[in-house]
């Protein structure tokens, strides 16, 4: 989500001579669950320079594209956390439901979306007021979230449903549902739009679905257990974290062939794209690390301790 | 007739157990053991995927499909219950193997929040777990490695399915096995 964003920034930039300057490298925040902490890192010295006490067995991770909050659901403490990225830290809690778990922001900042794993349903948070707006019933156990360029549609990979639907954030309802492979989890939308990527745990495979129309291009075999996903490159590459094979695959977005594997640490979960288009990252929850891949020679160039059972499902990439 | 009106309502729960839920929050126990023996030793002893006979509290183990990918083990336990693993990695050049759980007997069944709930002989859910084997020098280090879910696979889990309850009995055989392990390989 953030990628359009700083492209737009990036141009800018490029064009204007701004006098005000960029802020420091993007930090990545990543959930510790089984510490009840958020390590914040730093990507321009790729080192943890903060660690953020978090309740409730933090999982899911979404930086508000604007990067002033990052929200991180707590299952445990039924709703999210709010951090305030500037004083780093948390500057208030939300109750939404019991199994709060996916979550994520539109693109224009303004609406959280968070999904229950036991409710079958997706709230909607604004972002201003942190108040409930709708509740939007979906599949059994939606997972992972996101909105599409526009924020007017919003994609939720219904677990247990085997499904992907696709709702009208405006209607707040869903429009259409496709089915996929087996237990659908993280999924991701490429910078247009047009094209979603979503990891089925159970059937070892990532099912592609042209958005516009809900249908499915096609199903790429993966490895064990495959988790989440990023898209790299100009959207030419995704990858996708195989948790019980230690594995990150890489696939040609073109050809929709996998064209590597990048042995990562153990238990690899959530992944996603530094803003540079360039570096992907993934938590490894067993070895409470995180691997930075090149997403240009698909070499591992830095691994970071982070806290106990490194989560960071969502997009957790934040300006400050 | 009434009756069997009263039971539509509760097939949708009925699937979502039998369609795998889990707890929000997966667990982890790592345990190491350094064994003055050499890894070959080790090894010999852990290697055959359908020989568990190392872990005392297995009383046999019955095999299909040797050490190759896919194969499915059966463990059946002092007490009676039995464990279904299927072998997802073997890597004999590293010493090591991961299996995962894929069906267990019921250990008792309990009643909470107005259903019966079936706790399996081991209380957890979604199991995988890895065993490795590395050498340093003349002893080894076994590192045996587990990641699950607790059993219950709704909110609110009563307690003999919950996080703890998984956790204890994932580190008994844990720490069980490897003491064990030890002591055979060091006689």
């Amino acid at each position: 989500m953030l990628r359009p964003k700083y492209l737009a920034v990036a141009i800018a930039l490029a064009t204007v001579d701004l006098v005000t300057p960029l802020a420091a490298a993007p930090f990545a925040y990543i959930s510790n669950q089984l510490d009840d902490s958020v390590s914040v890192i730093d990507t321009q010295s790729g080192a943890v320079v903060d660690t953020i006490a978090v309740k409730g067995k933090p999982a899911g991770v979404a930086a508000s594209p604007d990067g002033n909050k990052v929200y991180i659901s707590t299952p445990e403490a039924n709703g999210f956390a709010v951090i305030d990225t500037k004083q780093r830290k948390v500057i208030g809690t939300v109750n939404v439901s019991e199994g709060s778990l996916g979550i994520t922001v539109s693109p224009d900042s303004k609406h959280i979306y968070v999904a229950d794993w036991y409710n079958n349903t997706v709230s909607v948070i604004d972002d201003d007021s942190l108040k409930i707006t709708g509740t939007i019933a979906v599949g059994q156990s939606p997972s992972g979230l996101m909105v599409g360029p526009n924020n007017r549609w919003l994609y939720v990979a219904n677990r247990l449903d085997n499904s992907v639907s696709k709702i009208d954030t405006q209607k707040m309802a869903v429009v259409k549902t496709v089915t996929v492979g087996e237990h659908p989890f993280g999924l991701t939308l490429d910078t247009r739009g047009d094209r979603l990527y979503v990891a089925n745990v159970k059937s070892d495979d990532v099912t592609v679905i042209e958005t516009a129309q809900m249908k499915v291009i096609t199903t790429v075999k993966v490895n064990m257990l495959p988790y989440a996903t990023a898209l790299a490159l100009n959207d030419s590459r995704l990858f996708v974290t195989n948790q019980d094979d230690g594995s990150v695959s890489v696939i040609d977005t073109e050809t929709l062939k996998e064209i590597g594997l990048i042995p990562v640490g153990d238990k690899p979960e959530g992944i996603a794209t530094h803003p540079d288009d360039r570096y992907v990252y993934v938590a490894n929850w067993f070895d409470s690390n995180v691997s930075v891949i090149d997403a240009r020679n698909l070499k591992i160039v830095n691994t970071i301790k982070t806290g106990e059972g490194s989560r960071g499902f969502g997009q957790f990439f934040s300006t400050h | 007739m009434k009756k069997s009106y009263l039971c539509i309502p509760f097939l949708p729960f009925l699937f979502v157990a039998v369609a795998h839920a889990h707890g929000p929050v997966r667990q982890k126990l790592e345990q190491e053991i350094t064994i003055n023996a050499p890894a070959q030793k080790v090894w010999g002893i852990i290697k055959e995927y359908g020989d568990m006979s190392w872990l005392p509290t297995v009383k046999n183990t019955t095999v299909q499909g040797g050490n190759t990918v896919g194969a499915t083990r059966v463990l059946t336990l002092q007490n009676g219950g039995t464990i279904t693993e299927e072998l997802k990695k073997y890597d004999e050049g590293k010493m090591s193997y991961a299996y995962k759980i894929t069906e267990m007997s019921t250990s008792k069944t309990i009643t909470h929040a107005g259903a019966e709930e079936k706790v399996p002989v081991l209380p957890v859910d979604n199991y995988a777990a890895s065993i490795d084997l590395e050498a340093k020098g003349e002893t080894t280090v076994v590192t045996w490695k587990a990641g699950y879910y607790r059993a219950y696979l709704n909110n609110k889990p009563p307690e003999e399915m919950n996080e703890e309850a998984a956790n204890t009995a994932v580190k008994a055989i844990f720490t069980e096995g490897l003491a064990n392990l030890k002591t055979l390989a060091e006689k």
